[in-house]
């Protein structure tokens, strides 16, 4: 049975666990790379973001007219023999289908994979009742043998090594089985299932698809099953979500071009399968079999009319957001999710399986937006993450004391800077006068000692700025400088780079001084009210109309800036003024440098040092800024050396590598080992974030790899004459 | 598209996903190569759908000269028990390599699903680019108000249920042949 964490003390205990399963880590984290290195050749040809926006735009059209489509298909679907049922909820969509089993005199009965039925506990609520219940897909088949729920969508038993499942099918079989052979496991399956196929009385499936002007059902699957089951027991039950309901064939057949491909690589899958009323059936006494389909709702229709989260209905179930999660890879299903798993799963357990199953593995999540990137049908996956940790809160009326002060201080931009100043001076017994904390005070080490910590500069960048920037006579460009935390109090030298990689090109910077925090980690404790604050108060300190650019060296600052900000204050009847001027203004330090100033190879030394490079979350998928910042290690005179996993998460995630260290540090630590296979001098990144955790990580393991800002990466290599920029 | 690119098209598609494709002449080709195929396997049965009677004649013949059993529907009583199964599908998808079946008669889903081996006749002409140029044709079926069961096939069953290994032929058919034929029922 699943037994989900309902508090965080409870769940960091389960997550410890999880991270000492080194068949789960080993294999997820191959899943995880493989899956996201075979994606271009999947959909090579085909344009994804084009086909996504279409879907999305489709099931957001179809959400206000579930009731109406529903209406439709059941008038086809009756035309065409189907009994069609509405459950309001899991217990009546189980009370229904137990029901038509016993009116139908059913002993057994065979399942196709169906997430609907393990939303709604069916198989449990089927074997109380006193039928014989087998699931026939191979995951399925597995995970019920051992009692257990699916740890992916897609993949049920992916959690498993083949030697688990050898020792399962010697105890279901009495016969010893060779567990190196995967072919000959499966057999086992297709060997034993084979007459509980032929002698089932009824089968149940779900569907990917209700095409309402047809009442069609539309399946994809693999294995064959499904179709075994939806053909030789005399009565079929289809269970299917409200939100599975699409207006015709042409829908499906677009979702079909990308669901296969994004849940198992597949152009198509071996099987796809429209089915609709009572097709012949010579087990059945009318030699037709009895047909149903109950639609459950189970909150659906009330959250398609959800204005923040209708969304998630739009989900095709492809498991892909797992797939690519670094969280996800670290645990598991079992540990990242409910009943349904991954991104969308900490998002639909609120809705379909209660706060409490919710509340804890809700705020397991890093913001590194690699599962939005993948998603087919563009749900911003992170965002509402945050947003349903709010709604537990809210519903649960419970807010953690570190919410509470995170609220006070940061909307009070004076007492949270002087609250900055002084951690100075109180960290002083611990750097000991160096740039890091080796050792924390005993009680935080053992679970915080995974990297490092930097120390508070003892002069923020505010109060040396003045003579860093002169004034500029005559400015091609005016710029807004919007420095964030990091690089204020932690790494001025970060800041100071700019300056002095500006000399020559005629832009005026400006710092204002009212600035503040851009709000992220606010937001990602869900605090939107607050983020909402010092948005505010960002925006009248900057007064975009003032300036060309407003230009920050923080990837997380500039993608909350740019895109978090129209998101907070969608629904504000007084958004702030100049929003959108503010937002267009955004621009990261690398896409500056390439694509407005052209910096040329010329103003930098040659020194061909070995380079590799971090790309932040917030920058490559945040804001699409992928080859600038390579570029400019070439121009900078340095050999950019290409590392595995690039892209991925290194971990941070502000407060995230705080609130679950040990997952934050099995991230970082993958991601030092990549680096140090490269073989390089330097590591760079554009984001101080990643910074304190990859400079904290390489520190920790004493790595000869220097990690430094793109920006100070840069300043080094500045040749002196001043002439050549 | 023309037709013998088309043909190409779906051959390579539909090998990609390890469907054993052949271009053949004409019945007495796709006869013999039914029945060298099960005795090559082992098999002893086959089970026919959508065949006229000549055709179903020469199958007879053929099958009771190799010693093979060609069983006779319903299907449903040979459940345990069929090697391979002969069918006609309506269409090809050249762009995915799938076969497209209507399948609402139980005995082709019987002969599509249970034996060890299927075997597909596709004429060349049935050949569409992709799915949505069968949109009209499949919308027409779906639409009728009456029963459907429409299957898209695409290569032999398969998993990776255990450990992300592929795995042929979990509980469909672990092969499909797939025999274009230039002229059927020409
Ligand atoms: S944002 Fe990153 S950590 Fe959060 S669910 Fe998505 S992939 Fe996982
Ligand atoms: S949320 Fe998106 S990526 Fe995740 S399962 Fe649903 S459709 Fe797939």
């Amino acid at each position: 049975m699943i037994k989900t964490a309902q508090d965080i003390k409870s769940y960091k205990r389960q997550l410890k666990e999880a991270l000492g399963d080194r068949f789960l880590r080993k294999a997820l984290d191959n899943f995880n790379t493989a899956y996201r290195e075979n994606r271009p050749h999947v959909y090579q040809g085909i344009d994804f973001e084009g086909i996504r926006d279409e879907i999305a735009a489709g099931k957001d059209a179809g959400l206000p007219h579930l009731k109406k489509m529903f209406e439709e298909f059941k008038v086809h679907a009756e035309a065409a023999g189907t009994k069609v049922h509405m459950a309001k909820d899991a217990l009546q969509a189980n009370e229904i289908i137990a029901r038509i089993a016993r009116e139908g005199g059913v002993e057994r009965i065979i399942k196709a994979k169906s997430m609907t039925a393990e939303e709604t506990f069916l198989n449990h609520h089927l074997e109380k009742t006193g039928f014989e219940v087998t699931e026939t897909d191979l995951g399925e088949w597995i995970i019920q043998l051992r009692r257990e729920g699916p740890s992916h969508m897609v993949m049920p038993a992916i959690h498993l090594s083949r030697y688990q499942v050898g020792d399962l099918f010697e105890t279901v079989t009495r016969e010893k089985q060779d567990s190196e052979d995967i072919d000959k496991l499966v057999k086992v399956a297709r060997k034993s299932l084979r007459s509980v196929f032929l002698e089932a009385d009824m089968g149940i499936s779900g569907a990917n698809f209700a095409l309402a002007d047809s009442g069609v059902l539309g399946l994809v699957t693999n294995e064959g099953n499904m179709r075994l089951v939806t053909t030789l027991p005399r009565i079929h039950v289809a269970l299917v979500g409200y939100d599975k309901l699409i207006p015709n064939l042409q829908s499906a057949l677009r979702i079909l071009k990308v669901l296969p491909r994004n849940a198992t690589g597949q152009a198509i899958t071996s099987y796809v399968t429209w089915i609709k009323g009572t097709n012949p059936c010579l087990s059945a006494p009318s030699a037709h079999k009895e047909m149903h389909v109950v639609f459950l709702d189970n909150g659906r229709l009330s959250l398609a009319e959800d204005p923040v989260f209708s969304e998630a209905l739009r989900c095709i179930r492809c498991g892909a957001c797992a797939n690519v999660c670094p969280i996800y890879s670290k645990v598991g299903g079992h540990k990242y999710g409910h009943v349904y798993i991954g991104a969308i799963g900490l998002i639909l357990t609120l809705f379909y399986h209660g706060s409490e199953n919710d509340r804890a593995i809700v705020q397991n999540c890093i913001n590194c937006q690699a599962c939005k990137s993948v998603c087919p049908v563009d749900i911003d996956l992170p965002h509402l993450i945050k947003k349903t940790y709010r709604a537990v809160m809210d519903q649960e009326r419970q807010t953690p004391v570190k919410n509470v002060v995170l609220s006070k201080v940061m909307k009070n931009r004076k007492l949270f800077h002087f609250i900055l100043r002084k951690a100075y001076l109180a960290q002083k017994p611990f750097s000991k006068n160096r740039p890091m904390i080796r050792h924390l005070p005993h009680f935080f080490e053992k679970k915080h000692g995974f990297r490092s910590l930097p120390v508070i500069a003892r002069t923020p960048l505010r109060d040396q700025w003045k003579p860093l920037s002169p004034a500029v006579a005559r400015p091609e460009y005016t710029i807004g400088f919007f420095v964030g935390c990091a690089i204020d109090f932690i790494y001025p030298e970060q800041g100071r780079a700019l300056p002095a990689l500006l000399g020559g090109h005629n832009v005026q910077v400006g710092f204002p001084m009212d600035q503040t925090c851009c709000g992220l980690p606010a937001l990602m404790a869900a605090e939107e009210e607050t983020a909402r604050e010092v948005a505010r108060q960002n925006i009248r300190a900057l007064a975009p109309q003032k300036y060309d650019y407003i230009l920050t060296l923080c990837a997380s600052c500039a993608s909350h800036l740019k895109h978090n900000y129209p998101k907070i204050f969608k629904q504000d009847p007084d958004p702030p003024i100049g929003l959108g001027e503010f937002t267009d203004k955004i621009i990261d330090f690398s896409s500056f440098l390439v694509n407005v100033l052209n910096v040329s190879p010329k103003a930098f030394k040659r020194t061909g040092k070995k380079v590799a490079y971090h790309s932040p979350c917030h920058l490559c998928r945040g804001l699409n800024v992928v080859d600038e910042p390579r570029q400019l290690i070439e121009r900078a005179g340095h050999t950019y050396v290409p590392s595995k996993d690039e892209d991925v998460c290194c971990g941070f995630g502000g407060s995230y590598s705080v609130d679950f260290p040990e997952i934050s540090s099995a991230i970082l630590n993958k991601k030092l080992d990549n680096i140090e296979a490269a073989d390089a001098d330097l590591l760079v990144t554009d984001c101080p974030g990643c910074v304190i955790q990859l400079r904290g990580g390489m520190d920790k393991r004493d790595g000869r790899i220097e990690v430094k800002h793109l920006s100070e990466a840069l300043a080094d290599q500045l040749t002196t004459d001043d002439s050549q920029r | 598209m023309n037709s013998p690119e088309l043909v190409q098209l779906m051959k390579k598609r539909a090998e990609a996903v390890q469907a054993c494709v052949s271009v053949v002449k004409g019945f007495d080709d796709i006869a013999a190569y039914t029945a060298d195929l099960t005795k090559k396997q082992g098999g002893k049965t086959i089970a026919a759908t959508g065949l006229d009677a000549a055709e179903y004649e020469i199958l007879g013949l053929i099958c009771e000269s190799a010693g093979l059993t060609l069983l006779a529907p319903p299907f449903r009583n040979h459940a345990r028990n069929i090697h391979t199964s002969l069918t006609v599908a309506g269409w090809g998808i050249a762009d995915t390599g799938s076969l497209v079946i209507d399948s609402s008669s139980e005995d082709v889903r019987i002969a599509t699903m249970l034996p060890e081996t299927h075997i597909a006749i596709l004429p060349a002409e049935k050949i569409k680019p992709d799915p949505e140029a069968l949109a009209g044709e499949l919308d027409r079926i779906l639409k009728a108000d009456t029963p459907a069961y429409m299957a898209f096939i695409t290569g032999a069953s398969r998993t990776a249920d255990i450990e992300r290994v592929l795995a042929i032929g979990v509980h469909g058919p672990r092969e499909l042949h797939i025999l274009i034929v230039e002229d059927h029922h020409a």
